[in-house]
């Protein structure tokens, strides 16, 4: 009887396995969405270089409230209303006497480089310390382009993209995205 | 109990399969290679459920007898052996299956399609003047398999209404190279011609002009412009970085073109008179400084062009020399081109054809929109062969004010108010049955454009 017990147990357990790997499957199945949702900061890419060429892993961001989105230098439509947006939330933060980390990657690693990021923020200036522009590897970009929503395709020297921010709490976790369907970020913040 | 999870099991495997077929969108985003490879590894968990179902029937049969202990004790052992195996394997695959799931798409096997599509109104087709009314416009696929980290493809595929009302098929770029790094990439296939600013920055894909159209001479070749802007042949192209800029180069041959029923062809498929046109362009763009955003070149090119007259025909010398300077922030987007033509007839009367063209335009990005306006002018001698067999070949000038709308990241509105006047050809145009229509000497227009890129 105790043996029949153990099988039971054993055989329910690989049942229950198989169907956490047919359900795993169905996920594959599912829309890009499904991938990023509730990634956390920890789950990115890490490896990246700031605009000073000095490396920058994102989980040591965690500890304030991160704010990432993605953007190319020679975006003259969405990446400045974007960045303008970031502004906006600049200002609140720093009236409520808080903190909060914004994170700009670069689509196109081949244009956005350090260098090129370092003028970006100077000309705009953009020069507070707790904004990052980064520039990392086409994999590590495409990576995390995918597991935080952000669809892009390069036509020649353009990135075709869209306007979308997501938003991280205190612990890394994510909390809320910015994208055309939903804008308001105060209540994120 | 078992039989019930089993129960289970078989019946959530059957809705992932049922699901899996009526999954159309989210199967398209998976190429068929993926496709395949979760079809097999669905196929071995029904089958581990199976030989799990088949143990659980083999249990409970040896129970109800209850002369199973024993056997089932010896059974039980290479049951025992086999389950941790088979648990190992199931997690080994649901964790590469999680791997994959999280890094999908990272291999670049597939061939994503995007592109741009626009339809056009008023009171005269936007290109072809002796049209009035609806333009169908263009829907442009815009493809770049990937073949491997420094191969790199290109392929631009155009649905578009041509000079004849009709709508065609056109390959407008098709461009294999290699990427030997950031200094040099050789393409070979049929490209835009690097000259200007314009013909290589803004493509076939309307929505991504803040103008309605191209400036009339140096639009495309079957779009009125009198330039060859596409070439079939060789091009090797780089930038050079420093800190505040860098050099771009451009250095090309290819085919010598030809014209065609008043058009000028590229020569796809090579030419009949053998001879190569050759060019280069050389530019510096600033990044960061008081020039932030100045982009200023040179170009220049040098091409042997016959032409499609059984009795008489053309062998013409041009030669072009231009240069450009463009202002693109974030506030302001200002061009300004200016060519000259220095040509030759090589079967007719000695001497140099001389012509130029330019046009400005200027543009000023505001939250609410981009309004802009354009000056052209053309002075074509009209005793040079070149622009004399062209349809659209004719001097002329235009004043253009636009406004462009965006309704969100993927659509816009464009408005352009324009008027044109040829100053050298009281009629010329030549449809492809032969009947003569003149081009209106002077006109007004007042357009619209529905642009999209997907």
């Amino acid at each position: 009887m105790k043996n029949n017990t153990r099988e039971r147990s054993s055989l329910q357990r690989s049942t229950v396995l198989c169907c956490a790997a047919i359900l795993t499957l169905l996920a594959a199945w599912c829309p890009a969405e499904d991938v990023h949702a509730g990634v956390s900061l920890g789950e990115l890419p890490q490896t990246w270089h700031d605009d000073r060429a000095r490396d920058l892993a994102l989980s040591t961001l965690v500890g304030h409230r991160v704010v990432v989105t993605m953007a190319y230098a020679t975006c003259h439509r969405l990446c400045p209303m974007t960045i303008d947006e970031f502004k906006r939330m600049q200002s609140v933060v720093d009236a409520r006497g808080e903190t909060v980390d914004f994170v700009i990657v670069g689509y196109d690693p081949k244009n956005d480089t350090p260098a090129v990021w370092h003028q970006y923020r100077l000309s705009r200036g953009l020069n507070r310390d707790n904004w990052h522009f980064l520039s990392g590897s086409q994999a590590a970009t495409r990576q995390l382009a995918r597991q935080l929503g952000f669809p892009f395709w390069i036509y020649d020297e353009h990135v075709m993209h869209e306007s979308r921010a997501v938003i991280f709490d205190a612990s890394g976790v994510q909390r809320a995205v910015l994208d055309s369907q939903n804008s308001r970020w105060s209540d994120a913040l | 109990m078992l039989n019930k999870l089993l129960i289970s099991a078989r019946a959530l495997a059957l809705g992932v399969v049922l699901s899996t077929a009526s999954l159309p969108a989210a199967a398209d985003s998976v190429s068929d290679a993926k496709l395949e490879e979760l079809q097999k590894k669905l196929d071995q968990s029904m089958k581990m459920i199976e030989a799990l179902g088949a143990r659980v029937k083999e249990l409970e049969a040896h129970t109800s007898t209850g002369t199973v202990a024993a056997a089932a004790a010896p059974a039980a052992a290479p049951a025992a052996a086999v389950d941790p195996q088979r648990l190992e394997a199931v997690e080994q695959k649901v964790a590469q299956i999680e791997t994959a799931n999280a890094t999908r798409q990272s291999d670049d096997s597939g061939l994503p399609i995007h592109g741009f599509a626009d339809v056009n109104t008023g009171n005269y087709n936007l290109y072809f003047p002796y049209f009035k009314g609806t333009n169908v416009g263009s829907l442009d696929l815009y493809l770049t398999p990937k073949i491997g980290d420094s191969v790199v493809t290109l392929a631009e595929l155009i649905f578009e209404t041509g000079p004849d009302g009709q709508v065609g098929t056109d390959l407008e770029r098709f461009q294999i190279g290699y990427q030997f790094n950031d200094q040099a990439t050789v393409w070979v296939g049929r490209f835009h011609t690097p000259y200007g600013y314009v013909n290589t920055a803004l493509h076939h894909g309307v929505w991504l002009a803040d103008a309605l159209r191209r400036p009339k001479f140096v639009n495309f070749e079957d779009k009125g412009g009198v330039m060859p802007a596409h070439t079939t042949g060789v091009w090797v192209t780089g930038a050079m970085r420093e800190d505040n800029g860098k050099f771009l180069y451009d250095f090309y041959t290819g085919n010598g073109q030809h014209i065609q029923g008043g058009i000028v062809d590229m020569q796809n498929g090579g030419n009949l008179h053998g001879a190569a046109m050759f060019g280069s362009r050389l530019s510096y763009q600033f990044i960061g400084g008081a020039a932030d955003g100045l982009l200023v070149g040179v170009n220049g090119f040098t091409d042997k062009v016959d032409d499609d007259n059984p009795i008489n025909p053309a062998l013409m010398r041009l030669n072009m020399a231009g240069a450009y300077a463009v202002y693109d922030t974030d506030t302001w987007e200002h061009i300004i081109e200016a060519y000259a033509f220095r040509d030759k007839d090589l079967n007719g009367a000695p001497g140099t054809h001389r012509s130029e063209a330019w046009f400005a335009q200027f543009a000023y990005r505001a939250r609410w929109g981009v309004p802009y306006i354009r000056y052209e002018r053309a002075m074509l001698d009209q005793t040079d062969p070149y622009f004399n067999e062209q349809t659209f070949g004719a001097s002329y000038y235009r004043s253009a004010l636009g406004v462009r709308f965006d309704i969100n990241a993927k659509s816009s509105i464009k408005f352009e108010v324009a008027h044109t006047r040829n100053t050298d050809r009281p009629s010329t145009d030549y449809r492809p049955s032969d009947a003569e229509i003149g081009l209106p000497q002077q006109f007004n227009e007042i357009l619209a454009q529905y642009a999209v890129r997907f």
